[in-house]
């Protein structure tokens, strides 16, 4: 099943996620395929599709640990966007009721 | 000693174009073929560039553009959507290597948008850095800017708006509530400014003498600022044919525009 989700953290640009995961929906669910977009910085820029295509298999729950860890191991210098800002964001759907 | 640098002032082109020279001038000065360049230009048409890592549809009204006959552009950096209209662009091309290249994306916006700022100031404007990436005055934005690094060099582009019209950018752009942090676009129309409201003397000017003033203004801030000793010149033939190319092939197509 298909996210649609938005926010702007705190210390974050505007962030959006589209996030196929596993159902059923829980933090747990596992995640297909996610697209992150916004008026962040990530350089070099042509890195981050490999963070989210690593962000693949990983749990809804995992989401930002995985991404700060993938931008540690590739290198990207990034501002704008954080993991905490993506859990946040995540936060915010399951506290609203997906 | 001065750090030389190149000067250019390109005019008012096209939004593909003006990505495409951007790119070219970042390859040139990257291979060591051109000095570290600075370069001053506008878009005619009216034009919308959005952030790499921005969603098309979802930032710009692509009909309302269509209609308006305002292009619209992916560019390189990343950032925010901007509507670029009656405005200064700037982009700074240097290798990494240089004395005023910073090694972090922030410490480089502080260091280089000294220039925007001391420019603003020989026009009687005081303003100052906001992190991440935008240049206030009075606490509303009148500079907003990009930065990438590839190839061993950095690009920095960015605007100084030198009038706004807030009705037509959100004809254009799509402004969702959480950036608005649910207030009205009321709100949202003062929290920018431009350098036609803010200039000390009130006397009406034209866009274009505005142009030309705020050029003048930052070639003086950028010099001071950065020690910079600006050498005027042109984009060579192979960058601008490069500059073509890019405009052609990269930034005019769906593929590219549309990319996320």
């Amino acid at each position: 099943m298909k996210l649609e989700l938005i926010g702007k953290p705190e210390g974050c640009k505007l962030l959006r996620m589209t996030i196929d995961v596993e159902p059923p929906l829980s933090p747990s669910s596992r995640i297909r395929s996610v697209s992150i977009r916004g008026d962040f910085f990530a350089i070099p820029e042509e890195a981050f599709d490999e963070v989210e295509d690593e962000l693949v298999g990983a749990a809804l729950e995992e989401l930002g640990r995985r991404f700060d860890w993938l931008v540690w191991q590739k290198g990207l210098e990034c501002a704008g966007i954080t993991g905490r800002g993506l859990d946040e964001i995540v936060q915010k759907e399951f506290h609203n009721g997906v | 000693m001065a750090y030389e640098f190149r000067l250019l002032e390109t005019g008012l082109r096209r939004a593909a174009f003006n990505m495409g020279l951007d790119e070219a001038l970042l390859r040139s000065v990257a291979e060591g073929v051109s000095l570290p360049t600075l370069r001053f230009y506008g878009w005619a048409p009216a034009a919308v560039s959005i952030g790499y890592f921005q969603g098309l549809e979802e930032e710009v009204d692509t009909a309302a553009c269509a209609a308006a006959g305002i292009d619209v552009v992916r560019r390189i950096t990343g950032g925010g959507a901007v509507f670029h209209h009656h405005e200064v662009t700037y982009s700074i091309a240097l290798p990494l290597r240089h004395p005023l290249a910073c090694q972090n994306i922030l410490d480089s916006y502080r260091l280089l948008l000294r220039g925007i700022v001391e420019g603003l100031s020989v026009l009687g404007i005081e303003a100052e850095f906001a992190p991440i990436n935008d240049i206030v005055t009075g606490g509303k934005k009148i500079s907003g800017n990009a930065q990438t690094r590839k190839l061993g060099c950095i690009l920095q582009h960015g605007t100084i708006l030198l009038d706004v019209d807030v009705d037509q950018m959100f004809s254009v752009l799509k402004v969702p509530q959480e950036k608005a942090k649910g207030k009205l676009i009321e709100d949202i129309k003062q929290r920018v400014t431009s350098v036609r409201r803010c200039l000390p003397q009130k006397e009406p000017a034209t866009i274009d003498s505005l142009y030309a003033l705020t050029i003048e203004a930052l070639k003086q801030g950028f010099a001071r600022a950065l020690d910079l000793a600006l050498d005027s010149s042109s984009p060579t033939e192979s960058e601008l044919l490069l500059a073509e190319q890019l405009a052609h092939e990269k930034f005019s197509s769906l593929a590219w525009t549309a990319l996320r």
